[in-house]
């Protein structure tokens, strides 16, 4: 299995699978909801499991099987095109990597299609899909309030993306107007499970993410907040549309001139919306402040994470000696991004609160 | 400077105009100057519209420019991203 990492979002076929018999051919009487694949879908839910559907058939049929197995999916492809395809416009549509998906489906053409075309997706059959709540890809270590409300802030995000594409003006506006606040505060011991969970689901925004030796459980998490030299700080998202609860985090590693942040993470659902570069410059001011001159981050260089390297570029975080197969090759080795401290720093938006800035708590 | 297969910077650096209109929905960017920062505050390039440009150019040309240019220095200005990527492009269609 070349796949890796807790499943994100079931993708599930309609026909035979969801619903205990086929949509088109019965006539007035569709056929109900299969009560296994029922009990499946709320138990996955309740850990912060994403449903989505992809079927051939037209779109009443997901109306339907939304009715019938009384579950609210994140999203639904009807239409005649591969699975494959329709896998990967969910996956772009959640905002969420193709490998964080599973799909169920009870036509074995259709599981060898999506398992050719897609390797990192979880393949299952209805009849693996019943027994699959005991796996550990859908086993999240930690189950927080932010996980149990997933389904809802999808749905919160879908109506925020239409008034953003409705809206016209710049990025930075649209923020504005949706009167969006980052809140960025030192960790508390309540913030662990959430941070540990942050860990191990982010991916794209993860700079610890295929570091040897990462191990961002509960426990280390707990030790870094009693140890003298570290800090660890969370960041909180809301708007009008919503709130997203704790979205991400950071570890410092506070050492005279040179401080280090060996974990930076965001979870992919606040991207677009102003927070890792928030984050990445108040812990900028936050370093220079305290007489730094230099922050480090180490940071797996990978296919996977390029958003958080746009990031860390857009920040003027660079990798000062590259390796690579060529010159600034990226082989996935270790680098380290580099920033030096000295003026000038970057702003911090009025809308965001942070730890020694105006508005915010005691550094 | 255009080896064999590659693409014309001028028009690569068209084809980028036109799809951070799109993306921001800003038309303001079809007369974007080749000198300008792509991450300043005229563009704002951020990760979310950075990811998408990327994904694009790797559809359109061919070209992995995550994969090859690890500090994304390529990103500085719009005409650095164009030459970078009219280097290394490749036909998309046909042997």
């Amino acid at each position: 299995m070349s796949r890796d990492g807790p499943v994100k979002c079931v993708v599930w076929d309609i026909d035979n699978t969801l619903l205990t018999g086929i949509y088109l051919e019965s006539g007035d009487q569709p056929p109900g909801a299969d009560p296994v694949l029922t009990a499946v879908l709320a138990e996955l839910g309740e850990r912060g499991i994403l449903h989505a559907l992809a079927s051939r058939n037209p779109p009443e049929a997901a109306a339907y099987t939304a009715r019938v197995t009384g579950w609210r999916f994140a999203a639904a492809e009807c239409g005649w095109g591969d699975k494959s395809g329709a896998l990967t416009r969910i996956a772009a549509t959640l905002g969420i990597a193709v490998d964080a998906l599973a799909f169920v489906d009870d036509d074995p053409y259709e599981r060898a299609e999506v398992g050719l075309a897609l390797p990192g997706v979880l393949v299952l059959s209805p009849e693996d899909a019943a027994e699959a709540a005991g796996w550990p890809e859908f086993s999240p270590p930690v189950i927080t309030p932010e996980a149990r409300r997933r389904g809802e802030m999808y749905a919160e995000r879908q109506r925020r993306q239409a008034a953003e594409r409705s809206f016209g003006g710049t990025r930075e506006e649209f923020l504005a107007s949706a009167g969006t606040q980052v809140r960025i505060a030192a960790a508390t011991a309540a913030d662990v499970p959430r941070l540990a969970e942050l860990a191990a689901r982010t991916r794209q925004f993860n700079s610890a993410a295929g570091r040897p030796g990462a191990e961002l459980t509960q426990d280390w998490f707990r030790g870094l907040l009693a140890a003298p030299d570290r800090e660890v700080a969370t960041v909180r998202l809301r708007d009008a549309f919503g709130d997203d609860g704790m979205v991400g985090g950071c570890v410092i590693d506070r050492d005279a001139g040179t401080w280090a942040v060996p974990l930076v993470m965001m979870s992919c659902r606040a991207m677009g919306r102003g927070v890792i570069d928030a984050l990445l410059a108040w812990l900028i001011r936050h370093a220079a402040r305290a007489g730094a001159r230099r922050l480090l981050i180490p940071c797996v260089a990978s296919s996977r994470n390029v958003p958080l390297r746009l990031a860390l570029a857009a920040a003027g975080f660079r990798v000062p000696e590259p390796a690579g197969p060529d010159d600034g090759g990226v082989g996935g080795n270790p680098a380290t991004y580099q920033r030096d401290l000295s003026p000038p720093l970057p702003a911090l938006p009025g809308r965001v609160s942070a730890p020694g800035e105006p508005g915010g708590d005691a550094a | 400077m255009s080896p064999p297969g590659g693409a014309d910077a001028a028009s690569v650096t068209d084809d980028l105009r036109a799809f951070l209109a799109s993306a921001t929905g800003r038309d303001e960017l079809l007369r974007l100057p080749p000198g300008t920062a792509l991450f300043g505050t005229a563009v704002g390039l951020d990760s979310l519209t950075g990811t998408l440009l990327l994904r694009e150019i790797h559809r359109r040309f061919g070209v992995d420019v995550a994969g090859e240019d690890l500090n994304l220095d390529s990103l500085a200005t719009l005409g650095t991203l164009a030459a970078f990527v009219a280097e290394r492009a490749r036909p998309q269609d046909g042997p």
